[in-house]
């Protein structure tokens, strides 16, 4: 029972068993060691894991953009709606980049083109996949900016004109301009201030909302996961450690790495209590630990879990989680 | 954008000046006595000094430079020493002969080395990637005027197909064209492909494939007037070297343009001719600079509105 | 007070040590691990080794000098495996002596444009500002006029003999040291242990000597490499449009420009001299990409 039970309901994306490591000469980084994910018509999927737990890795492979040739998929597969995007030839890839499935980078400062202006490249997508004229597309893109929060005579107007929010927004219209099914958003407020982070979540939420996009959001806050998200998976070297709703995960969470994200949380009530990071380091994706990755930083870690890599355990029927703690319960041991 | 060009053209007249006044400093520092060179055998103290008063040589180092400088505002590069000619004919019937050589370099520099640059650098582990780099490498170690040997060698004396020398036709300018070009193509496509290599990795490119952009176009409309920055610098410098290297390929290929009556008047001794071509040629690379200056300032939004020209 | 500062100084001193040690040895296993860069290194110190050797591999007067006209253009053989030129002169003997003059005169002009241009660069970069400004466009006035023209002006003005050529090259290079001194100076200028000196009172000049300019030093070995590649070049095209150095002392660029007229017949006579120009410039060129690319691993 490794794999989620077939849903009666459309799944936009599955990632099955997916295995992504970076080869160059030196080394190899273990990035992606075998994900799970499913995102259901219209839901939202937080992605939550430190930084190195592949989660971007993850994203580009959905449009099959891994970094060439050191990024190497060994096994797994991606369906967009049924359709495995790692069987697809360029063209229908082109198709479906952009249209089908959108991407809001983590970086707005180095994610537009600086030679270009902001209408242009709102525009361009626009124009491949609406198949309308230059004025049309040019028209839309600045409907798009107004939609973002920007005024449309803007559009003219050159990145480097633009403050670190406002061209997130750009990015942010540039992912929407086709209103894809489904958008995946690498930690797209981590750039920003603190003030902007709220704002352009916010937009991102309505957006998502009144197109009825289903998402991936990328992050490492999980404050934006209970604001946004309709289920989370937790990410750990590569792997999905625990998945399972809002409420499975922070309210029944039975992973110890989940729980020590909890932990590493100001408690805004309880003022004088200390933060309790997670012991050590995230692993070195290029010598990962045998059995379990997380055993060495773990606390309830037995003999077994450097041995073995514990398998995929359904505690109920939205909640999962890979821990040896869990193989003869389902009840929490933490 | 016309106020900039117009703007820089005046800024440039200092800097020729300055050119200029170096290239007199140092013709002036010129031991002997140019009396000697251009009387000859009837050199006679008296002669000298009568034909001293008549060039203003008896005059100081100053007033010297500026009547040359007035001379040249009004096109007079002054009196060859040895033809008795005015030196501005001479480098009139010269000069477009360089400035042919320099563009046929120019055009294979360019022609070649940009689109090769740019492919290697999109196909960074191909096998034709890998055989450019290494020719790349043997093209910047080439020197202009062994190549010119080579060259002529293999297609004049071996095979028959080209001049070897002069410039009547355009056979006979592709020889020298090579040979002054591969050395700064090899340059122009090694900077094309490390910059494409550099640009090909940015954000913005995976932005546009994440768009649904085809790959010829995230090349073409994407990478390209990033990559090419850095190759328009290279190329903006060359043109300078290409100006230094047409003495060499002027005379591996007996061309009269200015570079060889550069060497002819040199070892003649005729300062004023040597000056005239000098100034000449610098002039050249300023107007390049220039040039390139304008051609930034189109491709890079942010330089245009630094110079407050254009929109924005 | 006094003598707690100095405690201070050589503390950093120490740590400074320390770190730059490791951080050479690093750039040395990078460098040895770049196939070419380490061929380069190798073909360069070849040279200089044959060219540190020329009197014994053969007679400078007796076979590179001396005019021979019966032995003249008699094809390659055993004793002259790269025939002999139209004076009847060996061309290996010459190639070999032409190599101390390229390197001598090489390293020379470069060492001067380096102290000349190294000092401007330093003063413009550190102070900034003003003289900055002042120095960089009196630099950029050089730098309108090619190297080789500015070379061929000096050496016209001042005749043709070893010490104008090396002056001229060397001159002719100094704008383009001072910008590179420069730019390397003003990427550490701002760095902490500068700012550190300077809060403990070391003179300007003390500072620019001894932590500026030791922590440029990784990019201008990599210039000066490929700078004696520019300089070799210069002094053989000199050489061969007859300005640089005369018959019949040998050297690479006089070599091809006499051997010119016969070479229909006789290819030695221009494809060996070419040939160390060119295998020397290649030398280098491979030798200073390779340091580029071991001083700077962000690049590859």
């Amino acid at each position: 029972m490794d794999i989620k039970k077939v849903n009666e309901q459309e799944n936009t994306l599955e990632i099955k068993n997916l295995v992504i490591h970076y080869i160059s000469d030196d080394e190899v980084v273990k990035a992606v060691n075998g994900v799970n994910i499913t995102i259901k018509a219209g839901k939202t999927l937080g992605l939550v894991g430190e930084t190195g737990a592949g989660k971007t890795t993850t994203a580009l492979s959905i449009l099959n953009l891994v970094p060439e040739p050191q990024g190497k998929i060994l096994s797994g597969e991606v369906l967009l709606e049924g359709r495995s995007v790692f069987s697809m030839n360029p063209l229908e890839l082109e198709e479906v980049r952009g249209d089908k499935v959108a991407m809001i980078f983590q970086d707005p400062m180095t994610s537009l083109n600086p030679v270009h202006t902001v209408g242009a490249q709102i525009a361009e997508s626009i124009a491949i996949h609406r198949k309308v004229s230059k004025q049309e597309a040019l028209k839309q893109a600045k409907e798009m900016l107004e939609l973002v929060g920007i005024p449309g005579e803007r559009a003219n107007e050159y990145p480097y004109q633009f403050s670190g929010g406002m061209k997130q927004r750009v990015v942010i219209a540039i992912a929407l301009a086709c209103s894809p099914d489904l958008l995946i958003a690498d930690e797209p407020t981590t750039a920003l201030d603190v003030t902007i982070q709220a704002q352009v979540l916010k937009l991102i939420n309505e957006l998502r909302q009144k197109y009825h996009m289903s998402m991936l959001m990328i992050t490492h806050d999980l404050g934006i996961v209970a604001e946004v998200c309709d289920e989370v998976s937790i990410a750990y070297a590569g792997r999905i450690i625990e998945h399972g709703n809002l409420e499975d995960i922070f309210d029944h969470m039975r992973h110890p790495y989940t729980k020590g994200l909890f932990d590493a949380l100001p408690d805004i009530e309880a003022r004088r209590s200390e933060l309790k990071p997670i012991k050590g380091l995230m692993p070195d994706p290029t010598n990962l630990p045998t059995g379990c990755p997380f055993h060495p930083r773990c606390d309830y870690a037995m003999e077994i879990c450097s041995q073995s890599l514990p398998q995929t355990k359904w505690i109920s029927e939205t909640h999962c989680v890979e821990c040896h703690l869990y193989n003869d319960t389902n009840e929490s041991r933490l | 954008m016309f106020k900039f060009v117009v703007k820089r053209l005046f800024a440039m007249i200092p800097i020729i000046l300055a050119v200029t006044f170096v290239v007199f400093t140092i013709m002036y520092f010129t031991p002997g006595d140019p009396t000697n060179v251009i009387l000859g055998n009837e050199w006679s103290e008296t002669a000298s000094a009568q034909l001293k008063a008549e060039l203003g040589l008896d005059q100081s180092f100053i007033m010297q430079f500026f009547h040359y400088v007035k001379n040249l505002v009004q096109g007079n590069f002054g009196m060859s020493y040895i033809t008795r000619a005015p030196v501005g004919d001479q480098l009139l019937a010269r000069f477009p002969n360089t400035l042919i050589v320099v563009a046929g370099a120019m055009v294979f520099c360019v022609g070649v080395g940009v689109p090769i640059g740019i492919y290697s650098g999109v196909k960074p582990y191909s096998l034709f990637s890998n055989v450019t780099m290494v020719a790349g490498l043997l093209g910047v170690s080439l020197p202009i005027f062994w190549l010119g040997l080579l060259l002529i060698l293999l297609f004049s004396v071996q095979l028959g197909w080209l001049p070897s020398s002069g410039l009547d036709s355009f056979a006979s300018l592709i020889l020298p064209s090579l040979a002054l070009g591969s050395n700064y193509m090899a340059n122009v496509m090694r900077t094309t492909r490390s910059s494409m290599l550099e640009v090909i990795r940015q954000d913005y490119i995976r932005t546009a494939k994440a768009k649904g952009v085809n790959e010829r176009n995230v090349v073409l409309k994407h990478a390209l007037q990033n990559a090419m920055m850095p190759t328009i610098t290279v190329i903006g410098m060359n043109i300078g070297a290409l100006l230094g290297g047409v003495v060499l390929t002027e005379t591996v290929f007996s061309i009269p343009g200015t570079g060889r009556l550069l060497v002819e008047s040199i070892n003649k001794r005729d300062t004023p001719t040597v000056l005239g071509c000098l100034v000449i040629m610098a002039v050249c690379v300023a107007i390049s600079n220039l040039v390139v200056d304008i051609i930034y300032a189109y491709i890079d939004p942010r330089i245009k509105a630094q110079y407050g020209g254009g929109k924005g | 007070m006094d003598e707690t500062v100095k405690k201070y100084t050589t503390r950093k001193e120490f740590f400074k040590q320390y770190k730059k040690k490791s951080r050479l040895q690093e750039t040395w296993n990078r460098f040895l691990r770049n196939k070419t860069a380490v061929l380069g290194l190798f073909i360069f110190v070849f040279i200089m080794v044959v060219a540190a050797a020329a009197p014994l591999i053969a007679n400078y007067d007796d076979e590179a000098i001396k005019i021979n006209v019966p032995a003249r253009l008699k094809g390659p053989s055993a004793e002259h495996i790269f025939d002999t030129d139209e004076m009847g002169r060996d061309i290996l003997a010459r190639i070999v002596h032409g190599a101390q003059i390229s390197l001598v005169v090489g390293f020379s002009a470069v060492a001067l444009a380096l102290f000349i241009g190294g000092a401007f660069g330093a003063i413009a970069g550190y102070y900034g500002g003003k003289t900055d400004e002042i120095i960089m466009r009196c630099m950029d006035v050089f730098l309108c006029l090619p190297d080789v023209l500015l070379a061929l002006a000096i050496v016209a003005a001042f005749g043709t003999n070893l010490v104008n050529m090396t002056v001229a090259i060397g001159l002719s290079f100094t704008p383009k040291f001072s910008r590179v001194v420069r730019s390397a100076v003003m990427t550490v200028r701002g760095i902490e242990y500068v700012e550190a000196a300077r809060a403990i009172g070391s003179t300007n000049a003390h500072i620019i000597t001894n932590h500026v300019l030791i922590n440029c030093f990784g990019p201008i070995v990599v210039q000066v490499t490929l700078y004696v590649a520019s300089a070799i070049l210069t002094i053989s095209a000199l050489s061969f449009i007859g300005l640089g150095i005369q018959a019949p002392i040998p050297e690479w660029g006089n070599m091809l420009a006499s051997g010119r007229a016969y070479m229909r017949d006789h290819a030695y006579i221009v494809v060996a001299p070419g040939l160390a120009i060119f295998v020397t410039i290649l030398s280098l060129n491979l030798l200073g990409d390779g340091l580029r690319d071991a001083l700077d691993p962000r690049l590859k």
